[in-house]
């Protein structure tokens, strides 16, 4: 278990953690959650011992994280988000080297080294260098190269950016993967859709503080809608925003609109509205509200401002 | 056109922001010039290059010898030594060839008792040398000549006139002298005395014209000078020994440099992240850096005589122990710096940058390049700060004079020194940065 007590880390400019603390179980796939510069790097760096904090302590099962604190680091995988290679170097030689810092003998690295490059399907451009490498590439052997000493807790600094979806699809399956063989797994983005469809439970972390802690599930029940209506923009509907504000807040996306209810709305009301004015149903669309709308609620801030 | 003069001003204000850019566009080419300048100009000529003097002759042209080169500003003339009982003794002709021997000076000029008692010849010297430094030994030479030929108009007459009167006898050579000169003084309506006086100064007051030139020639002949080279004289191949040890300290510093900013890549790619994200720490991040940049150099070094003995037969393995702690401080040295760019940068392009102002500058000041006695006197001072001046030197010593350990000892305790504190100085700056 990864107990995060009281932490503040402060910069010459700018506080970057203030007064943060989290738990995070063990064999859990945790996603923090927030816009860039929330502090969710720099919480990373603490995580691995980068850095110290001003402030507080990290805990992971008990023993205390620091910069001095060389052991616990072989419990801890981290995937950081540059690409952390050697780009004239080949897959295997930058396993190989990642991987002897860790005192592996020969023969296990060796083993090792083809285990995850066969993980990560580069198996086959192991002898290749990197800088031949496409962006998933570089991000898969990325990836590896963090996971040579079978860690227990692997930390993902946004493991996805830059990446085509097909990379990023193949990365949520490795990480899925690793979860279920019983790695607790801590993964930060900015992007909403990652958190949803990896992690169970997330934080949410706004100008270095937890705004937010919890289920998924539970903390969109916090809003004070339980769905938001999207409406297709067209001739019709573009001259009737005026009526979809009675309803409740309206946001102006680039090809629809997106209405988050008053607590009072009936559905049945607002599509009698709708037919009474001439606005056909197959414009609208009823969703489950998502963590964009929740961080939106929470800091009245849309996630990538 | 208004599109073109945008596109300047976008590069102006690019490469205005580019300090290692801006600083080797002027600064850079400014110092050399200015280094070059001072060499090459009038203004730069040599000053006071050390020379050890013996003068035992009691004739007046060794006092006269004596009293120029005292009062030359080319030469620091050097007349006595320290000796072990911490004395001022006057050098005699064996402490004088030791003087030599040591590096001390690179020559010795004597005047010996019987130098001008021999009306054979005009004037006898003798000169000891060491030409470690060709440059510096034709200089030396040259302005040895042109400061004794001045004097030698005055030797000569003398010498005519000693021959005369020894000749005639002292009153038949007058007699023949004042016949001439009233033969003159009825053609031409001139005082007697004046002509006469005319005849006594006339070679030294020709001296610096083209008779006087033409003079110099002939008088060279009549110049007695007994050479004796006291160091080098089996070092096999003279010029590439001179020169190696220059040379291979300036790519030493770009090579330590290069490895030493590395740490920028490796932090900017985030691979230093990885690295501690092991069981590592920043002390043996530091540690592996420093002694790998070190083995790096003395490879490097080695490689670079190695290829001198195979190509110019540059005699490295005679005093082969003594050349490798010599390899092994100079690499420390040179690491050291490497190490204090990468610890105060922010930038690799600034480390590099500052790098290449610093090895050029250094090389030109500390003797990689040409001997420091043609530098202006201060840049002499600055020359001694720097890394080049005190391992070319000592790889100087080492393949030139074939020194042993306890005469390399200095070159290797200065080198050291400076490894330690600027290690430390980057220590402390390394762990007040960012890189790590």
């Amino acid at each position: 278990m990864i107990s995060i007590k009281n932490i503040t880390k402060k910069f010459p400019t700018i506080t970057a953690l203030d007064n943060i603390s989290l738990d995070i179980n063990e064999k859990e796939l945790f996603g923090l959650l927030g816009p860039n510069g929330a502090g969710k790097s720099t919480l990373m760096n603490l995580l691995v011992g980068y850095v110290n904090a001003d402030e507080g302590e990290i805990l992971i099962d008990g023993e205390r994280i620091s910069t001095d604190n060389l052991d616990i680091r072989r419990k801890i995988g981290l995937v950081p988000q540059t690409l952390a290679l050697y780009d004239d170097l080949s897959a295997q030689d930058n396993l190989e080297i990642f991987g002897s810092f860790f005192n592996l003998k020969k023969s296990a690295l060796k083993y090792v080294v083809a285990e995850k490059l066969n993980m990560v399907q580069l198996y086959d451009r192991k002898k290749d260098k990197v800088k031949t490498f496409s962006g998933g590439m570089k991000r898969r052997l990325n990836l590896a190269a963090s996971l040579l000493h079978d860690p227990q807790i692997i930390l993902c600094d946004e493991p996805t950016v830059g990446v085509d979806p097909q990379s990023r699809n193949a990365i949520f399956e490795y990480l899925i993967k690793l979860n279920e063989q019983g790695k607790t797994i801590i993964y930060t983005t900015h992007y909403m859709e990652e958190a949803e469809r990896l992690c169970s439970r997330i934080a949410i972390i706004d100008f270095g503080k937890i705004i937010s802690t919890g289920v998924i599930e539970t903390l969109l029940e916090s809003l004070p809608y339980s769905q938001t209506i999207l409406i297709n923009k067209n001739h019709s509907t573009e001259k009737k925003t005026e009526l979809f504000q009675k309803f409740g807040e309206l946001i102006n996306e680039q090809d629809k609109y997106e209405l988050k209810p008053t607590n009072k709305l009936k559905l049945s009301e607002f599509f009698a509205s709708m037919e009474e004015n001439g606005i056909n149903y197959e414009s609208i669309e009823i969703k489950k509200p998502s963590l964009e709308a929740l961080f939106l609620h929470l800091t009245g801030r849309r996630l990538r401002d | 056109m208004k599109t073109i003069l945008n596109l300047i001003k976008k590069d102006y204000i690019l490469f205005w922001h580019d300090k290692p850019a801006v600083s080797l566009t002027f600064l850079v080419p400014i110092i050399l010039i200015y280094i070059f300048g001072s060499i090459f100009s009038g203004g730069g000529s040599p000053q006071g290059i050390r020379m050890a003097f013996i003068n035992n002759s009691n004739a007046s042209v060794a006092k006269k010898i004596e009293t120029a080169l005292d009062t030359s500003s080319s030469f620091k003339i050097i007349k006595s030594y320290i000796n072990d009982k911490g004395k001022e003794v006057k050098f005699d002709t064996n402490s004088v060839k030791d003087f030599i021997r040591r590096g001390n000076a690179s020559a010795a000029l004597i005047i010996p008792e019987d130098a001008y008692t021999d009306t054979s010849t005009s004037l006898r010297l003798k000169f000891y040398y060491d030409p470690k430094n060709a440059i510096e030994m034709q200089m030396i030479q040259g302005l040895l000549q042109q400061t004794i030929m001045a004097e030698i108009p005055s030797v000569f007459t003398a010498s005519m006139q000693r021959k005369a009167e020894s000749y005639l006898g002292m009153e038949k050579g007058s007699s023949f002298n004042r016949q001439i000169a009233s033969v003159i003084s009825k053609y031409y309506n001139v005082d007697t005395s004046v002509i006469l006086h005319g005849m006594k100064y006339s070679f030294s007051d020709s001296v610096g014209s083209d008779s006087s030139r033409k003079a110099g020639n002939f008088f060279s002949n009549i110049l007695q000078m007994d050479k004796e080279q006291l160091v080098g004289a089996n070092v096999t191949s003279p010029d590439a020994t001179r020169s190696v040890g220059g040379w291979a300290v300036m790519f030493l510093l770009f090579t330590i440099t290069g490895a030493s900013t590395s740490l920028f890549d490796e932090s900017k790619s985030g691979v230093i992240l990885r690295i501690l994200s092991s069981p590592i720490s920043r002390v043996q991040i530091l540690w592996s850096k420093y002694l790998y940049n070190i083995s790096l150099g003395c490879i490097q070094l080695f490689v670079l005589f190695f290829m001198g003995y195979l190509l110019f037969n540059i005699n490295i393995f005679s005093n082969f122990l003594n050349l490798v702690l010599m390899i092994i401080a100079a690499s420390a040295a040179s690491t050291a710096f490497g190490m204090l760019l990468a610890a105060f940068c922010k930038t690799a392009a600034q480390a590099s940058g500052l790098g290449t102002f610093l090895i050029l500058t250094m090389s030109a000041v500390g003797g990689a390049w040409f001997p420091t006695f043609i530098l202006p006197p201060f840049i002499q001072i600055i020359s001694k700060l720097t890394i080049v001046y005190w391992a070319v030197d000592g790889f100087l010593k080492v393949l030139w004079n074939g020194y042993g350990f306890m005469d390399i000892l200095p070159y290797l305790g200065v080198l050291i020194a400076i490894a330690v504190v600027v290690n430390l100085v980057s220590l402390w700056k390394f762990k007040r940065g960012t890189i790590l």
